[in-house]
């Protein structure tokens, strides 16, 4: 059920890219949950698997704010997890619950690593022992970065060992009808995707217009 | 001093990415901001060590501000360091424009860019471009927003030193913000559609999915942003089930 051994250490690489991109380093975004799972999809063989969870977790995520010392869920290092296991385990039944649903409950293992490192930082930059002198606080400042690295390179390993034993013990056990898990995880999606007129502030008559315009898609895609 | 030597200027822009590299409780980014002033201040003191050293001890004091934003800051603390100003007005300075820096970019760029853009990314993806296109479109529209942003935030803080609370009093802000929330908006109601009725015809228009559909829909239009938490306990709730089920079986 693990990716190959030269996929996991690229898998867990990403994780380590993803933990800094959310906070330290660009936030260039790459860490969104639907870059992420994809990417991680990608490495793992089946982008197309990867998008898939990405595309749930992103909407689980659209509302989340990363504000200053606020607890949040993390969700790029979860997202890999999630994506590269989907794309792996795909065949097994109810897979993308299983990965979503892990996803999000190691979001908030994610955050509380975040957490834990902040405080590290407080003695590694902030204290009486700081740093001394300007090449002294730039090596302090980039050590701050490269834990953070490390940091995502543990959550996105463990968390790969965590959900590949789950899918393993429940690759024969499953029993819930897959269908009835891939509908929980679609009307979830599109549920979601409705509480986008609340996350933009009720601007219904732009959604509805929005909404016209799917049909018209639909309708001349068929 | 209205505008950084290009190289100086860089340097700043390239080191104000890692603004939050060593985030911590007690000073926030204040060592961030630092490390990213310190090119000025090294351009400023090129030989006298002893105002360099107080200069950037001064600068790893408390700080914070929206990442994108911090150039802001950044900008004008070079301006009036430049100029020879009181290091407890600069501090005192820091502090007032911290919070505005703080809320303008959170209602700018993670309430308004951020969504509207992965909306984008998503909406593409639902509706059946190829994988990479809708990640690309995401990630090249937020980014270029994203850099001009920071570009232009050490600009005008270099331009206008003290004067900087006015231009982002001036700055279109608002507008922008409005305009993605539209852009959002619009893609939400379309991708909406579009994966109800996908997921709708895969399913053969049963019953059972119509129902699910309709309540999920009903429910998310009634929750907004408060959905989360609901759809992720059902989506725990299912997979506990499933395992306890199969251990009582």
């Amino acid at each position: 059920m693990l990716p190959d051994p030269a996929a996991a250490v690229w898998l867990v690489l990403l994780g380590g890219w993803m933990a800094v991109d959310g906070t330290s380093l660009g936030q260039f975004m790459v860490s969104r949950p639907l870059v992420a799972a994809t990417l991680a999809g990608w490495i793992a063989g089946n982008p197309v698997a990867g998008i898939a969870a990405g595309v749930v977790l992103e909407l689980f995520h659209l509302a989340v704010l990363p504000v200053g010392a606020a607890r949040y869920p993390e969700g790029g290092p979860a997202a890999v997890v999630a994506g590269a296991l989907h794309a792996s385990a795909e065949a097994v039944p109810g897979a993308l619950l299983m990965c979503v649903a892990f996803a999000l409950a190691w979001e908030w293992v994610g955050g509380e690593t975040l957490r834990v490192m902040r405080q590290v930082n407080v003695r590694l930059v902030a204290s009486e022992a700081g740093p001394r002198g300007a090449d002294q606080l730039q090596l302090r400042h980039l050590a701050g970065i490269l834990l953070d690295f490390l940091r995502g390179t543990f959550v996105v390993g463990v968390g790969l060992v965590c959900l590949s034993a789950l899918l393993i013990v429940s690759a024969g056990q499953w029993s819930l009808d897959p269908e009835v898990a891939r509908l929980a995880v679609s009307a979830s999606a599109v549920g979601l995707l409705a509480a986008t007129l609340g996350v933009f502030g009720g601007r219904t008559r732009i959604f509805l217009f929005g909404a016209a315009a799917g049909l018209v898609f639909v309708l001349v895609r068929t | 001093m209205t505008k950084l030597p290009k190289l100086v200027a860089l340097r700043v822009l390239l080191r104000s990415l890692t603004v939050q590299g060593s985030w911590n409780y007690e000073t926030l980014i204040g060592t961030g901001f630092a490390f990213t002033v310190l090119p000025v201040l090294r351009y400023l003191h090129p030989t006298d060590a002893e105002a360099f050293r107080s200069a950037l001890v001064r600068h790893t004091e408390v700080f914070n501000s929206h990442p994108y934003l911090a150039t802001v800051a950044v900008g004008a603390v070079s301006r009036l360091e430049a100029e020879g100003a009181d290091p407890i007005m600069i501090q005192r300075f820091k502090s007032a424009l911290r919070g505005s820096l703080g809320s303008i970019g959170d209602q700018l760029v993670w309430t308004a860019w951020k969504p509207a853009t992965v909306m984008v990314g998503v909406a593409l993806v639902v509706a059946g471009m190829a994988w990479w296109f809708g990640l690309a479109v995401f990630l090249l529209t937020y980014n270029t927003f994203h850099l001009g942003l920071r570009a232009w935030g050490l600009r005008v803080g270099t331009a206008s030193g003290l004067e900087v609370g006015k231009v982002l009093r001036d700055a279109p802000i608002q507008k922008i913000a409005r305009r993605a929330g539209d852009l959002g908006a619009l893609f939400g109601g379309f991708a909406l559609v579009v994966a109800a009725t996908d997921l709708l015809k895969e399913s053969d228009w049963s019953i059972v999915s119509f129902s699910c559909v309709g309540l999920a829909v009903a429910v998310g239009l009634w929750l907004g942003p408060r959905a989360r938490l609901l759809f992720g306990s059902v989506l725990m709730t299912a997979w506990f089930l499933a395992i306890v089920w199969e251990w009582i079986r």
